[in-house]
């Protein structure tokens, strides 16, 4: 059946209860102060929107964006790090360098050094601004994730994407303002990702599921054809009318009808919003959708997406891309991990600078962390892979009020740690807020009695990425 | 700067502070925040540090930065100001500090620019308003009642309002139609206290008042993060709360079972149980985890979720630096953490209790042990037929399925998830790979203090104790904490449990006048802090504290005596919708299908297909998938008993703002977004219930206007006005025309569940299909059973579920 209807249809086919006007007048005058009613943001900026393209798993930067040549000389050079309490057993033992086993081209007129599987890529690097300074604490994936997408290594906070909607609102008030592409599996850690935390749930990230029905329960389950959901829902109207009029004083219940209202605008428009049928074949050819790599085409679906979601005026998109922890065979699990995101990235940066909205949109390429030159002799044997490394990693940057075509930081030169430019997770979270015109300082909640913000501890703007 | 007072102190009453305090809430934060990144201890940028007074007085290649008492001679404010060309923090106009902030220096270095010492004794002064929670109770005056308190109240509200209002409050579930027309022919005087004394009795009283325990606690079946794995003994710390409630357990005993259950009262198990409290939170260990660090955290946790729950204290702040707010040093944090030293986890073995619900046990053991040899016997397949049995996703699969069932298989066993006072004798509980310490010799880790929270740079070691402001504000003795294995937390406990700390009765007090009136006395009732809001009606307050302990503790008699005020029985009552839980609940009850069985393992209740049907990755591979308990009568129990997943919560629950169970919950929030319209009128799960709910009808009345009667005597407590009635009329009979000419769908056959995982070696994905579950699944009504007339009652009966009247209550 048809999720196509008008919201006159649904709501008001039975021509019965409230009058039409009137209900209109009470919805838009509600609207108007609405909690993702569109704020002034706390300075002017260029991104008003973000996509966030999450790598979860950790990706190596010293087998994507930052090339250690020294690896070559010490591969297989082995050593041992002492059993210390202070680290993981994962990171200690007998240990032996891994050099990378990809290739490096130089692309974009700085001629900045790529794994050589980004082909595409290489069309849009002077677009970004790469980061090579960012230092995490933690090394366990949910608690890395938490603290990237939260700032607290601790699930429960309010999630990046809901303090943007907290600070900024949103602009299509029949969408959502903070949208979750994941994967068909989430991540780990889960929803706690994309949490509203404390902030009231206006603000919590709704996943929209590749498979099934986009929003959960949108579609009504089978045999409730639309003739009938009208015909039920006017009634429903009904009776809220003859209770609402014993209730004048309680204004929640208009709250309440226009929540109804919502979602069923909501159940109009998202259906059109995600029929990527309405893209040329060129286009979606281009994200890699169609083509022979089931996990490119999957990957090129949902940032496709993403761009028509920012075009409809959703605050933020997280993209989330699994799969990055390649502890064995790094040749083999990151090369399928590169050859994924190749198009659908680059695709991604290449539509949004084309339509113009690459100007005040931000794109944020992050995972949890980056990885270690050295790798665990596991089982007897090795087997050239990475092991998880929050002192060191990668993180790109585009669009609205990023320095395009830059390297910023450098790790030393086997790629274990940050040594310049070196910032602290918090103070990307200030610098991210900071590019969507919010001061993170200023940017706070009263919750339970304490001031809360996204960096936690406040911090400071990573300047040298700013345009 | 007098001058500018006016202008300023009713945007931020930080005038009224001292120069100590301004420094540390207003200067300090922004010194190491916005400037000492590039003019701190590792870079002084124009060799100028403002790490300490004695630094900025100095100043660096620009002169003194700081003169003590002459604001507009300081360097430090002209640059903050932005004079002479100069501004800092740099970067324009834009990055200027907020005015309030620059106008905090200036009072500041007027004031002398203090700058007190970072002790670990706090010794800077507090408003007194801001430490009326430390300070004693005011006597109790048995004379008094709840409403010489208050400003006489609004009329009483209409007995159906009442008897719907108090039935929901103290069970979560709505009256039944017979129960409201009992209570409306009671005419008696004694009609009133007659209901209550039914409802406190009710086992649902504790169901309802155990639910509001456990979101303070965060309980779970599980341990949260990467893999989740399951508490299988938790759900007997659940019953144990229902329990204690029900029985009217005095509070001080409740706490001191919680805490220390395990050494007060060795020979009760119910005691023993009662100790899941202090593992309540997430928790893991991976080899990924630092050992040290993973037992730092479970002390920051036990310890700051102690003080919070009982004590209505924010410890936690005071990990990192001596608490910015309140009179909590940073010694007295690790203090108290020293408490929780030689709390070892333990899962002991622990007979079932007479009050415990064993009876589905034998089937739920039997049901997960086949499941268990079914996967065995499938490895054992596989590895015949792999030689490299390892490598292939399909093995790792299987692998973690048995892992996870033998897991599970624990729920049905007389297992406590419990702690004890260094490790218990032969039992080990850490989950997979926590290595238990040696029982010989066993020594708690000596606790630091540690400066930023900071594991690896410890300072001085402290000795067990209890927060120190109770005793120096409000004169309630400190008590000695033994530094032995044993015995420390017992001392904990009583100190806690002892109607001389001002702090317990008054937090449990509170955290019930909220329940009650969705509100507490105190704003926030786990933070009576400084930050926490202060009391509306202080002395009410206390009043309530010192019934409670003179009515030995009892928390019945409290509600009694909130219930029997007038204030609870007017008409000026903030409406309030339903939690999640007895929103669901009362779909159930509603609909004739609520199983009303109390306590044993949490069941699998019907969620959505999409979510049910979602991978779920475990370290190394996927859990087996969501599988709904196989009969509706296991499905259909109330939401507590629900299996608690902490990454797979009931998208129903979380939709209807369930709160996160990573997250201690002081509060439920009641926003309304969109998409709770969809999980109430378009889930499977709703509309199974509506058209349970008119087959129910179908059952109980012979006619359409007695179904219609019933059906908003059961959804409403009340009968339907004349024009209601018309319009429930005039829908069924359209709907019936509806349904005449339109037939019901198909039956849905079940779907096979393909698993899809992507290897970390390899980064091939490969799919394998889940064989179904070998228990016979038991569906609900399906629209293809029933006639038009019973399809066309659900239209009306799933519209009744969906209105305003339905989920607010008044």
């Amino acid at each position: 059946m048809s999720t196509n209807l008008s919201r006159r249809e649904l709501l008001f086919g039975g021509g019965m209860g409230l009058g039409t006007v009137a209900l209109s007048a009470l919805l838009a005058e509600q609207a108007s102060a609405g909690p993702l009613t569109p704020k002034a943001p706390h300075h002017p900026a260029k991104a008003k929107h973000c996509i966030f393209l999450l790598m979860e798993g950790g990706p190596s930067h010293i087998d994507t964006f930052d090339p250690k040549p020294k690896l070559d000389q010490l591969h297989m050079t082995r050593f041992a790090k002492e059993r210390n309490k202070f680290e993981a057993n994962m990171n200690t033992g007998e240990r032996y360098y891994v050099k990378s086993p990809f290739t490096f081209r130089r692309a974009g007129k700085m001629g900045i050094e790529i794994n050589s599987l980004l082909e595409n890529f290489s069309d849009v690097v002077d677009d970004c601004c790469f980061y090579r300074g960012l230092k995490g604490d933690s090394v366990n994936h949910p608690t890395a994730l938490y603290h990237l997408n939260t700032g607290n290594q601790f699930g429960g906070d309010p999630a990046l994407g809901a303090w943007a909607s907290y600070g900024l609102g949103t602009v299509n008030q029949n969408l959502p303002s903070f949208l979750v592409l994941p994967d068909v599996a989430y991540p780990q850690g889960g929803a706690a990702n994309w949490s509203n935390g404390f902030l009231p749930a206006y603000y919590q990230g709704t996943p929209l599921r590749p498979e099934g029905a986009p929003i959960l329960d949108m579609a009504p389950p089978p045999g409730m054809t639309a003739p009938r959901q009208a015909a039920n829902l006017a009634f429903w109207k009904e009776l809220n009318g003859f209770h609402r009029a014993r209730r004048a004083d309680h204004a929640e219940l208009d709250a309440r009808l226009e929540s109804y209202e919502l979602a069923f605008r909501m159940q109009a428009e998202m259906p059109g919003v995600v029929d990527l049928e309405k893209e040329s074949p060129a286009t979606r050819a281009m994200y890699g959708i169609g083509g022979p790599d089931k996990d490119a085409d999957a990957l090129g679906r949902r940032c496709l997406l993403a761009r028509r979601l920012v075009e409809k005026g959703v605050r933020f998109v997280q993209v989330i891309a699994m799969g990055w922890d390649s502890h064995d065979y790094i040749d083999k699990a990151h090369g399928s991990r590169l050859r994924a995101i190749d198009k659908p990235v680059s695709a991604l940066l290449k539509d949004l600078k084309r339509t113009g909205l690459l100007e005040d949109t931000l794109v944020v390429w992050a995972g949890e962390f980056g990885r270690s030159p050295d790798n665990g002799i596991r089982r007897g044997s090795t087997a050239w892979g990475r092991d998880h490394n929050a002192n060191a990693m990668t993180v790109w940057l585009a669009g609205g009020g990023v320095k395009a075509g830059a390297i910023v930081g450098a790790t030393d030169e086997v790629g274990g740690m940050a040594v310049e430019t070196v910032h602290p997770l918090r103070d990307f979270h200030v610098t991210l807020l900071h590019l969507l015109g919010l001061d993170d300082a200023r940017l706070r909640y009263l919750h339970a009695g304490r001031e809360k913000q996204l960096s936690q501890v406040g911090g400071q703007v990573i300047r040298p990425v700013l345009a | 700067m007098r001058r500018l007072l006016p202008l300023f102190c009713f945007i931020l009453p930080l005038f009224a502070l001292s120069g100590d305090e301004l420094f540390r809430e207003r200067i300090e934060p922004v010194l190491s925040r916005d400037c000492q990144g590039c003019h701190g201890s590792v870079q002084a940028l124009s060799k100028l540090a403002v790490s300490s007074r004695a630094a900025l007085l100095q100043g660096g290649a620009r002169g003194p930065a700081l003169l003590p008492g002459q604001p507009d001679q300081s360097l430090l404010l002209h640059v903050l100001e932005g004079r002479n060309g100069l501004q800092m923090p740099p970067g324009g106009p834009r990055q200027k500090l907020p005015p309030e902030t620059i106008a905090a220096f200036r009072e500041w270095i007027a004031a002398g620019a203090p700058w007190p010492a970072r002790a670990t004794e706090a010794k800077w002064t507090y408003k007194d308003e801001d430490l009326w929670a430390f300070r004693p109770v005011r006597p109790f005056d048995p004379g008094k009642t709840i409403d010489s308190f208050l400003p006489s109240p609004a009329p009483r509200a209409d007995r159906r309002t009442l008897i719907r209002r108090v039935t929901f409050d103290l069970t979560g579930l709505p009256p039944t139609p017979e129960e409201v027309n009992t209570f409306l022919a009671d005419k008696s005087p004694q009609a009133w206290n007659k209901l209550i004394d039914r409802l406190l009795a009710s086992p649902h009283y504790g169901e309802r008042y155990g639910r509001h325990w456990l979101d303070v606690v965060r309980y779970a079946d599980t341990s949260g993060y990467s893999n989740d794995f399951e508490r299988p003994n938790a759900w007997r710390y659940r019953d144990y709360v229902i329990r204690s409630l029900n029985q009217d357990k005095p509070y001080d005993q409740f706490i001191r079972e919680q805490v220390a259950g395990d050494e007060l009262y060795p020979g009760n198990p119910e005691a023993r149980i009662a100790t899941g409290f202090l593992r309540a939170g997430p928790w893991e260990h991976t080899a990924m985890s630092v050992e040290a660090v993973t037992r730092q955290l479970f002390l920051d946790d036990v310890a700051h979720h102690t003080v919070s729950t009982f004590l209505g204290l924010t410890l936690g702040c005071a990990k990192c630096h001596d608490h910015k707010f309140d009179p909590i040093p940073t010694k007295d944090y690790y203090r108290v953490q020293a408490v929780f030293a030689s709390t070892e986890f333990a899962r002991p073995k622990l007979p079932f209790l007479p009050t415990e619900n064993t009876t589905g046990l034998a089937a739920g053991a039997a049901h997960l042990q086949a499941l268990y040899d079914r996967t065995l016997a499938r490895m054992k397949e596989f590895r015949q037929n792999h030689p490299d049995s390892e490598e292939h996703e399909e093995f790792k699969l299987y692998r973690k399925h048995a892992q996870l069932y033998q897991d599970s298989l624990h729920r049905f066993a007389p297992l406590a998830f419990a702690v004890s006072s260094g490790p218990l004798d032969g039992q080990t509980d850490g989950g997979p790979t926590l290595k238990y310490p040696p029982l010989a010799g066993y020594r708690p880790a000596p606790v630091h203090i540690l400066p930023g929270g900071n594991i690896q740079s410890p300072a001085e070691a402290v000795t067990p104790g209890v927060l120190s402001v109770l005793e120096r504000v409000g004169g309630y003795p400190a008590a000695g904490i033994p530094d032995r294995v044993a015995g420390r937390r017992s001392a904990f406990a009583q100190w806690i449990a002892d109607p001389r700390n001002p702090l317990t009765a008054r937090v449990i007090v509170n955290r019930l006048w909220q329940a009650h009136f969705g509100e507490g006395i105190a704003g926030d009732p786990s933070n009576f802090g400084k930050m926490g809001k202060k009391p509306t009606n202080p002395a009410l307050l206390d009043w309530l504290a010192g019934a409670l302990v003179h009515h030995g503790w009892r928390l019945k008699a409290i509600h009694r005596l909130i219930l029997q005020s007038t204030a609870y029985q007017s008409t000026n009552f903030t409406p309030r919708r339903l939690e999640a839980e007895a929103l669901r609940d009362s779909l159930l009850a509603v609909s004739g299908e609520l199983n009303r069985e109390a306590g044993g393992p949490g069941v699998f209740p019907q969620i959505n297909e999409d979510v049910a049907r979602q991978p779920q990755h475990r370290m190394g591979s996927l859990a087996p998938p969501y599988t709904p308990s196989p009969l509706r009568r296991q499905r259909n129990r109330r939401t507590i008993y629900t299996f608690q997943q902490r990454s797979l919560p009931d998208p129903l629950v979380e939709v209807f703002n369930g709160p996160t169970l990573d997250l201690a919950c002081e509060r439920r929030e009641a926003s309304t977004v969109p998409t709770q319209a969809f999980g109430l009128l378009n889930s499977q799960f709703a509309n199974d219930l509506a058209l349970a709910m008119a087959a129910r009808l179908e059952k109980e009345a012979p006619t359409l206007r007695t179904r219609l009667e019933r059906a908003f005597a059961l959804a409403f407590s009340r009968p339907p006005q004349p024009a209601e009635l018309t319009a429930a009329t005039r829908h069924f009979r359209r709907m019936l025309a509806y349904h005449q000419t339109n037939p019901p769908p198909a039956k849905p056959q079940p779907r096979p569940l393909v698993h899809k995982i992507t290897s970390e070696l390899t980064g091939q994905t490969s799919e394998f299909l889940q064989a179904p579950d070998p228990a016979p699944y038991e569906a609900n009504l399906h629209p293809s059973a029933v006639g038009p007339a019973t399809r066309a009652l659900s239209d009306v009966t799933l519209m009744l579920l969906n209105a305003n009247e339905f989920v607010y209550v008044y």
